[in-house]
């Protein structure tokens, strides 16, 4: 029994230590002791698993230690009593006097069935005995509370051995199907590709984020197959991965609405990045872009564009609020050629406005152990509740006669709450005591 | 009326069933007992009511969320279920000594949360990590646990205080002749901590599902994360070492005091550390 003893609390304490520690490493003046030990990969190092196969092992012998005990218990003749039980019950006792033993007999027996259902009953020399039992099963909670903590641990190691963490960033409008590993810095390729349609953030009026919303397509050997919306707290699940919207941001990448005009008419609108190019038929000419700014020098958007034609190979800025500039500096097109939106003639180009696209961040999972940790999960709970809320009980009921003077005692064991069986004995008592007087 | 207004009335409310509840000790008289019950009750309903009205006033602000999302809110919850179980309890064991113990806890629950300066008790919109039906579940839980482990932390004190003067025979205090038993006591430690561990293991697994749902990893050792491990572990020693070391009495009120240090540390401490559940730093 000793060893037992000392083998639950060594099974409780080195990884409530260990965790604590861990807990404590994670304390923000420690952030060197942090970075030195990689702390989110505390709990996936080998020591931790070691703790935990401990652990689990240690509750596989104190379990099986304590089995024959527990069964010896479960087995427990019903007869005879414990010794002694009737001694000292002047609450629990029934005394008539001018009744027949033979009629007294059925009416206990019945009270007893009518709560207990099946009873068991010996005819001595002394009297008449009656057992009833309730809630002996429950001798076996603690069992299954234990082993949902083993179906969880196995859960656990199923999934971080077969699971997979990764995160993917994808821009607006793009398709990728290469994830980042969250562990280490490998990449997985997955045999589809995910697209991201649109992304959008709203905000509440004070600033707070209010939603993260990306639409996504999932494409399989070059069809869609599936089409959703991923939103925090509501994933996505795609051939055996699950999407959850972990993180967004904006694209380095910015855009350019650039529109130009030939000879005063309406001429085209493009969409141009930084690396573009693009064809000017009408005057058998081709573009790129050098460089798009969001803002430069503090005067606004601007792109500098190459344009390349037969005749000439000219270089030019266009900013967007060209006019507040040379409203601030008249003379500025004729000392600074370069910064002419219409410097290659008779084109004049104009930025319409400057886009920024977003990008998602999305964590992708796949967990085999879900499943068993989930059931582990509901079996603590059943667990638990058979271990605090049902208890074993056990009544005796002996019936003797000395004289003309019957005598009914009852008396009972219980393996948690005596209160809750004293009250149950005082309530038999009362409906027996009714009984005989009907 | 506004529910600040409620909420503050209740704190001092709360303040005088404490008042009260210390005078029915002294004199050991019914009446303060009765009173301070009735105080208790009063303010649990215009509690409820404050709560509510919160909780409406969240939708007409367009924000519509129950009143547990910061750290506020939590607290004003905490000191809600504090109150309720010990009201229970008591209904049920018709002792009125516990209060003197678990009622200015919650009185200092909803002090702490009104007076802090760092506590900000406007209503907030929820962001989109909390935007979830298990908020409710998860939350209602882990305070239902909390406020067990006060319960059982209460008669863990009374028990030790009662335990110190058992020894001195040759001047019985009168005073502590009016606390509850030892035995029934004792009992109340196990029970309240029996409920408490029921509701934290319930409160741990919603929370795992949430996350589930949320983050993509039931568990993924962040420290509020580990320290709720932690709380679970250290009552399961507590359980353990009841049903199979026997120990009653005194190692459980030590423990169930040491149990409820984790809790706060759980609740309060852990939110000086970095991590997931950073929404609840004020």
């Amino acid at each position: 029994m000793l060893i037992v003893l000392l083998f639950i609390a060594g099974t409780f304490i080195p990884p409530h230590d260990v965790v604590q520690t861990f807990a404590n490493q994670l304390s923000p003046t420690t952030a060197k002791v942090i970075l030195f030990f990689r702390f989110s990969d505390l709990y996936h190092s080998s020591l931790f698993y070691i703790l935990m196969t401990l652990l689990s092992l240690n509750l596989i012998i104190c379990s099986i230690n304590r089995l024959p005990a527990l069964w010896k218990q479960y087995k427990t003749p019903h007869f005879p009593e414990p010794a002694g039980i009737f001694d000292n019950l002047p609450q629990s006792r029934i005394i008539t006097v001018g009744k027949e033993i033979s009629k007294i007999k059925p009416i206990v027996e019945s009270c007893l069935k009518k709560k207990y259902g099946h009873i068991s009953k010996i005819d001595e020399r002394r009297g008449y005995f009656f057992y009833a039992q309730r809630g002996r099963f429950s001798l076996f909670g603690v069992y299954i509370v234990h082993l949902s903590i083993l179906i969880m641990v196995a859960g656990a190691i199923i999934g971080s051995i077969f699971g997979l963490e990764a995160d993917i960033n994808i821009k607006e409008g793009e398709s990728v199907n290469v994830a980042n590993l969250t562990k280490g810095n490998g990449l997985y390729k997955l045999d589809f590709s995910v697209r991201c349609d649109k992304f959008v953030v709203e905000f509440y009026e004070d600033g707070t984020p209010k939603t993260y919303r990306s639409d996504l397509s999932f494409i399989k050997n070059g069809q869609v197959e599936r089409r959703g919306t991923l939103l925090v707290n509501h994933p996505l699940t795609f051939d055996e991965f699950r999407f959850y919207q972990s993180t967004y941001g904006l694209a380095p990448e910015i855009k350019a609405i650039v529109t130009y005009t030939n000879a005063g008419k309406k001429g085209g609108s493009m969409t141009l990045a930084a690396g573009d190019t693009f064809d000017l038929p009408e005057s058998k000419a081709r573009g790129f872009v050098l460089r798009v700014e969001e803002n430069i020098m503090h005067i606004g958007p601007a792109i500098k564009l190459k344009i390349v034609s037969q005749k000439k190979d000219i270089q030019f800025w266009v900013f967007q609020q060209l006019d507040q500039i040379i409203a601030m500096n008249p003379s500025l097109l004729t000392k600074m050629p370069m910064f002419n939106p219409g410097l290659f003639q008779p084109l004049v180009f104009s930025i319409n406005r400057i886009e920024q696209t977003y990008y998602t961040g999305l964590h992708l999972v796949r967990d085999p152990g879900v499943p068993l940790v989930a059931l582990g999960g509901l079996l603590m709970v059943a667990g638990l509740i058979v271990v605090f809320f049902i208890q074993y009980q056990r009544l005796w009921v002996f019936v003797e006669q000395e004289d003309a003077k019957i005598s009914i005692s009852i008396a009972g064991r219980s393996n948690r709450n005596n209160q809750q069986l004293q009250k149950k004995i005082d309530y038999l008592c009362k409906r027996i005591n009714e009984e005989i007087n009907a | 009326m506004n529910h600040t207004l409620i909420l503050s009335w209740v704190t001092f409310v709360y303040f005088a069933s404490f008042v009260l509840y210390l005078f029915r000790l002294i004199t050991g008289k019914e009446f303060w007992g009765r009173a301070a019950s009735f105080l208790a009750w009063a303010g649990l309903i215009a509690q409820t009511i404050a709560l509510i009205l919160r909780w409406e006033i969240s939708y007409d602000l367009g924000m519509g969320h129950v009143p547990l999302a910061n750290l506020y809110e939590s607290m004003v919850f905490f000191a809600w279920a504090i109150i309720l179980i010990y009201l229970i309890i008591e209904w049920r064991t018709k002792s009125k000594i516990i209060g003197v113990f678990v009622v200015p806890i919650a009185f200092l629950a909803m002090a702490y949360a009104s007076i802090a300066p760092d506590i900000s008790n406007r209503i907030e919109p929820l962001i989109p990590a909390l935007q979830s039906n298990w908020l409710t579940s998860h939350v209602v839980t882990c305070f239902m646990g909390y406020a067990a482990f006060t319960v059982a932390f209460g008669c863990g004190l009374i028990y030790l205080l009662k335990n110190k003067e058992k020894g001195n025979v040759e001047k019985p205090s009168d005073f502590l002749g009016k606390l509850p038993a030892l035995a029934t006591l004792d009992t109340l430690i196990y029970q309240s901590i029996s409920l408490g561990f029921i509701f934290l293991t319930i409160g741990i697994m919603t929370g795992s599902i949430w996350a589930h749902y949320a983050w993509g990893s039931y568990w993924s050792w962040d420290p509020k994360e580990t320290w709720s491990l932690i709380t679970w572990l250290v009552y399961a020693i507590l359980l353990h070492s009841r049903y199979i070391r026997g120990w009653r009495g005194k190692r459980m009120a030590i423990l169930a005091i040491i149990g409820f240090a984790c809790v706060l540390f759980t609740y309060l401490g852990v939110n000086y550390l970095p991590g997931l559940h950073s929404y609840l730093r004020a």
